[in-house]
């Protein structure tokens, strides 16, 4: 039996029967008909945000967190051009995110008419695919098939732009054809002989580390790597978004690499003569100066993406492919080996941890305090900085993807909306935000919506009264000149009341354990402020452009 | 060692497809020599395909590195280097 339907309706049946449960958005003029038909699908639960950017990161949150796409709306023009950054951060780290946006009608394209912008044309680079919608007879089939791009092989971000006479377009509603092969196509498989020439060179290598990255989290790796790891010996490498990957606790595990990295870490990098990489990119951040990067070890490089294959570093053997099956196939390639030497000589060169801040508000301190009050039991969403290093290097993650943080673009102001979305993809859990006191400013409108719809995001502040991590660069890299970055916080007590939620201000390390204890244990949203060291650095540091053999390792 | 190199493209022939695959170019701040684009008809029949050829300036890894860009792309076909020129060599009639 044939139905007429409107756009609108159309865009809003396929979302609920592709199993979409929760939107972030924002409506406005071009969008409209969709906001006038969501209330008859109550399947989908709308998220009312305060401004667009948070709708695109609270959907990559809960993509990130649920492994599902996540969906974000906003109207035509400014509404769209706000999703920008969200859609650049979700396409920087892979996550299945799908933004729906209101276009003009489409006599109207192309006249510069009220609320236009050229969306499609904006997020071409930032984006894995988009659409302009010019029939509604289209919907059902382009809404499907951008599902199934967002999340297919190497995930990333989808637009679909829909004007607004499209959505009152009234057509035949013809459910969607299935998804074309392109995008349902069988992962792409390796050769056995990639990966009986991985197994020969980890047999063959005095010094073998693995390093392994989100694409081990997207591919639900953890057990094959670990078994990986654990029938070689090999030291594992966890980079920022593969942290978590791995257990924090397991005596393989050395730590995260790169400009932040353990001098241990760094070290063992550079002494290493063979990598296996899984599911990373070899970015900036990671190999520092490529030139001097690892400069005696062979590369097997491991990843769904064939053009991440020497990209950045010469591979010995690159394998294309899930990280999972074919991490699963060189465990039952590989020969049991043990890297005891290998890993005695790593232990020697680990520092002690620096955790002699002023007044005992060591980030080691604050993480230890949110740890025991979770027990480890929740997910930990940073923002971009400072803190951002101190939780990648100290908090004990033991549990797979719980660690979530915008690591490729590094978008300040990710943290708090991001939590939003983990929280819905985890309910029963705690989640908390962690931001400086520059990036909570930046999105701290949302802890509104976090009150208006129930979202229960614990929000953490390290307010240092600086943009921290520049500050940090202008103390090392330009004559301590502090231009622009001490920055004014307004009363975060007074701030979370004005919101109607608990607010708690610690200033000393004794009043750790109470604050984070009531404000974890609290029903709906809280916000802590953690009065920290003003100047504190992150240390060690690998300067711009330096090499990892250069850390700096304090202040001068 | 710098080249020249002829790419060939088969994509969906939309304007927005072309400017999707322009993009793949500009991004990776490639020096773009030629560039054509053609209707071209699939093997099997049917219609709405574009051939874009181009001639790319630049080492062998930089121009593999677009192939591999351009296989990313949702609504391309088939991408081939089809000629290397190394401008040392020169081809007598």
């Amino acid at each position: 039996m044939s139905e007429t339907l409107s756009g609108a309706h159309i865009l809003c049946r396929t979302l609920a029967d592709a199993g979409v449960d929760v939107i972030f958005g924002y409506p406005g003029g071009a969008i409209m008909p969709f906001y006038h038909a969501l209330p008859e699908y109550p399947r989908l639960r709308h998220i009312l945000v305060r401004h667009e950017q948070a709708a695109a990161h609270a959907a990559d949150g809960y993509a990130r967190a649920s492994g599902r796409v996540g969906v974000c709306v906003a109207t035509s023009g400014p509404g769209a051009t706000n999703l920008v950054t969200g859609l650049a951060t979700a396409h920087m780290d892979s996550s299945p995110v799908v933004a729906i946006t209101g276009q003009v009608s489409r006599p109207m394209i192309g006249r510069d008419a009220f609320q236009e912008t050229d969306i499609i044309g904006i997020t071409l680079p930032i984006t894995k695919q988009n659409y302009l919608v010019q029939d509604a007879a289209d919907l059902a089939d382009v809404v499907t098939e951008a599902i199934a791009v967002a999340q297919h092989g190497r995930p990333g971000p989808v637009l679909i732009d829909v004007p607004k006479d499209v959505q009152n377009q009234k057509v035949e509603y013809t459910p969607a054809a299935v998804v074309g092969a392109q995008h349902a196509a069988p992962l792409p498989k390796a050769g056995d002989d990639a990966v009986q020439r991985a197994a020969d060179l980890i047999a063959a290598a005095q010094r073998p580390l693995l390093m392994v990255g989100h694409g081990v989290i997207l591919a639900n790796a953890y057990a094959e790597v670990r078994a990986l790891a654990e029938k070689t010996g090999m030291p594992v490498i966890t980079t920022l978004l593969g942290i978590s990957a791995f257990p924090e606790g397991h005596p393989q595990h050395l730590g995260m690499p790169g400009m932040h990295g353990e001098v241990h870490v760094n070290r063992a990098i550079q002494r290493a003569d063979l990598i296996v990489g899984i599911g990373l990119r070899f970015d900036d951040r990671v190999t520092g100066n490529l030139a001097a990067f690892a400069p005696r070890a062979q590369v097997v490089h491991i990843d769904l993406d064939r053009s991440e294959i020497g990209r950045n570093v010469p591979t010995a053997v690159g394998i294309v492919g899930d990280a999972r099956a074919v991490t699963r196939r060189l465990v039952a390639a590989i020969q049991a080996r043990s890297c005891d030497a290998w890993r005695a000589e790593i232990e020697g060169s680990r520092r002690p941890q620096d955790a002699s801040f002023r007044g005992g508000m060591s980030p080691e301190a604050i993480l230890a305090a949110i740890h025991d009050a979770t027990g480890g039991e929740c997910t930990i969403v940073t923002d971009v900085g400072q803190h951002q290093m101190w939780v990648a290097k100290l908090f004990p993650y033991r549990r797979p993807n719980t660690h979530i943080t915008s690591g490729g673009l590094g978008t300040m102001g990710f943290a708090v909306p991001a939590a939003m979305g983990v929280h819905l993809a985890r309910p029963g859990e705690p989640v908390w935000a962690i931001s400086g006191d520059g990036g909570f400013q930046m999105n701290m409108a949302e802890m509104a919506t976090m009150v208006q719809e129930g979202l229960p995001v614990k929000l953490a502040v390290f307010n240092n009264g600086y943009l921290g991590m520049v500050r940090q660069w202008q103390q090392f890299f330009h004559g301590k000149r502090y231009s622009s970055t001490p920055i004014w916080s307004p009363d975060y007590v007074k701030l979370a009341e004005a919101y109607g939620i608990p607010g708690y201000r610690v200033r000393h390390a004794s009043e750790l354990a109470d604050a984070v204890g009531q404000a974890n244990a609290a029903l709906g949203p809280t916000l802590v402020e953690f009065v920290i060291e003003r100047e504190a650095n992150v240390f060690p540091m690998i300067p711009p452009g330096g090499s990892l053999s250069e850390p700096i390792e304090a202040a001068v | 060692m710098i080249t020249t190199h002829t790419v060939d493209v088969l994509l969906d022939g939309t304007v927005l497809m072309l400017n999707r695959a322009v993009g793949v170019l500009r991004r990776r701040n490639v020096t773009v020599e030629q560039l054509t684009v053609r209707p071209c008809g699939p093997p099997e029949g049917g219609g709405g395909v574009s051939r874009m050829t181009f001639v790319l300036h630049t080492d062998a890894a930089t121009a593999d590195r677009v192939v591999q860009q351009f296989h990313k792309i949702v609504g391309v076909r088939a991408v081939e280097i089809t000629t290397v020129h190394d401008p040392n060599t020169e081809e007598q009639p």
